[in-house]
């Protein structure tokens, strides 16, 4: 019977074509800003031509008169318009100044001297270690999504890192035998599962990139994570900031290759952290329902996209 | 014997779907990546002052690896059309410049980070996802290659870097600069940029 269903899933699929075939749904995200008149939809007749005429000169065809769909909204990758409004701009950008000048005249030196003290294996345990006391947050997670195999992984890797992991140094749960891996989530995702849109960019002094939406992530960790409960507060934030120092340790150069790579950093880390936060909660919708065909996903109306800029 | 017959009959559907894809961009790609790492891992250009010959050959790979042109064209998406075919081809000589000069270094500062090609998603007849992931010691990155059939051959033409399309991230930045400023102005900044580098 198994055996039955699984052969009219796959027919049902290869008929359908795999993935999706170009749709005109995905076409249906107008976007406020663009011009008519500039997007070209070729037809297939003009296209054909040119691909089979360009064989010696494809770099002048290709770049100067091939004027496919400029917008690629049916691009097989239908994701492709990801953007925030950000009626804060200003002081957004004030505060990208500040933490990127913290990040390099503090962060990044401290945890360049730290990395010369303590040795890569220690530096990764440490991050299991904050890791591991972030589980109040994720099982919280879980459940709010209704994802109880989530959490019951969590749960499990909680207590076997806690006791076999050296109070969470290690991270034996997530070897090749347990196979409980870290459930990638956070309350922010959680509301963005349950379609609740980013709204606009805000960057927080120290915390950084955020939105309204995943602002409850600190908010969230104030009460849920241990570090947080230690007294007197002062020394609460001591430990935040030696993990901060921690995991900077284990990414020194990320930020700069982006920063290095941006034609203007502020607008790259936003959109960076747009498409990154996005895609998570799509990851964690696509968990959720794996009957879904994926391309439903991003083809539909997708209210966590912010399209209509406020 | 219901049973044997739905295995015999899948085993015969992927039969005769596999050969159509025949995993070309995987393949392609994974035999572009290893021949970075072959000139990265090569002893005799160990030393410094190999570093300009191993640029030389990693722009060659990088040639044959990715389709320039559909790359600028999507960072560009209807913003293509306003700059006139001098100015396109300038754009894609600067843009080129500006990749290889913010990611060379961290390309070449490898040191023996395993790759892992784990998955191909052919998404429609000429567009493919490669998913990869490269395991240092302390984390593992995702890498996703997007490819597009053009001319017989896959080629590259955009990199999602942890769940980041690059394509995407310069598109969001060009559309900002283009909605103030002109092409000229746009490439004025990109000649800087890549002077500046």
């Amino acid at each position: 019977m198994k055996y039955f269903l699984f052969l009219i899933v796959l027919c049902t699929f290869i008929a359908v074509g795999c993935a999706h075939s170009p749709r005109p749904t995905s076409t249906a995200q107008p976007s406020a800003k663009s011009s008519p008149q500039l997007v070209m939809v070729a037809s297939n007749a003009e296209q054909i031509p040119l691909q089979s005429t360009d064989t010696q000169d494809k770099s002048k065809s290709g770049s100067a008169t091939d004027n496919q769909d400029l917008d690629y909204t049916n691009d097989a990758f239908g994701e492709e318009r990801v953007e925030i409004a950000d009626p804060l701009e200003p002081f957004n950008r004030a505060m990208h100044q500040f933490n990127d000048k913290l990040y390099f005249w503090a962060l990044k030196p401290v945890a360049q001297e730290y990395n010369k003290v303590v040795p890569e294996d220690a530096r990764v345990s440490v991050r299991n270690l904050f890791s591991n006391l972030g589980f109040p947050a994720r099982f919280l997670s879980c459940l709010l999504q209704a994802d109880f195999s989530g959490a019951a992984t969590e749960f499990g890797r909680f207590t076997i890192n806690t006791v076999w992991g050296i109070g969470g140094l290690l991270d034996p749960s997530s070897n090749k035998e347990l196979d409980l891996q870290k459930q990638d989530t956070d309350l922010g995702q959680t509301l963005g599962v349950y379609g609740v849109g980013q709204g606009f960019y805000i960057v927080w002094p120290i915390f950084g990139p955020s939105s309204p939406r995943d602002s409850i992530n600190p908010v969230g960790d104030f009460f849920l994570y241990p570090v947080s409960y230690i007294t007197p507060w002062y020394a609460s934030w001591g430990v935040r900031g030696y993990e901060e120092v921690n995991n900077t340790s284990l990414r020194i150069g990320d930020y700069e290759s982006l920063k290095d790579a941006a034609i203007d950093p502020y607008v790259a880390l936003r959109d960076a952290y747009v498409q990154y936060r996005l895609k998570k909660v799509k990851a964690r919708r696509a968990k959720l329902e794996p009957s879904k065909p994926q391309g439903e996903n991003s083809t539909t109306a997708d209210p966590v996209l912010p399209k209509k800029e406020l | 014997m219901k049973r044997q017959l739905a295995g015999l009959s899948i085993l015969v559907l992927f039969l005769f779907s596999l050969p159509v894809y025949a995993g070309a961009p995987l393949n392609t790609t994974q035999v572009n990546v290893n021949k970075v790492l072959d000139v990265l891992r090569d002893p005799k250009l160990k030393s410094e002052s190999a570093k300009e010959t191993k640029k030389q050959k990693l722009r060659s790979i990088y040639k044959g690896m990715f389709n320039e042109i559909e790359f600028s064209r999507r960072t560009l998406a209807r913003n293509w059309s306003k700059l006139n075919t001098a100015q396109q081809e300038e754009f894609i000589q600067l843009f080129e410049q500006v990749l290889e000069k913010a990611y060379i270094d961290k390309i070449l500062s490898y040191t023996n980070e395993k790759i892992d090609f784990y998955k191909e998603s052919v998404n429609s007849e000429t567009q493919a996802e490669v998913q990869t992931k490269v395991i240092t010691s302390s984390k593992e990155i995702p890498i996703f290659y997007r490819l597009i059939l053009k001319d017989g051959a896959w080629k590259v033409y955009d990199v999602v870097v942890e769940n980041v399309s690059l394509v995407q991230n310069y598109r969001t930045q060009f559309n900002d600069i283009l909605a103030k400023n002109t092409p000229e102005q746009l490439l004025e900044i990109l000649r800087k940029k890549v002077k500046a580098q």
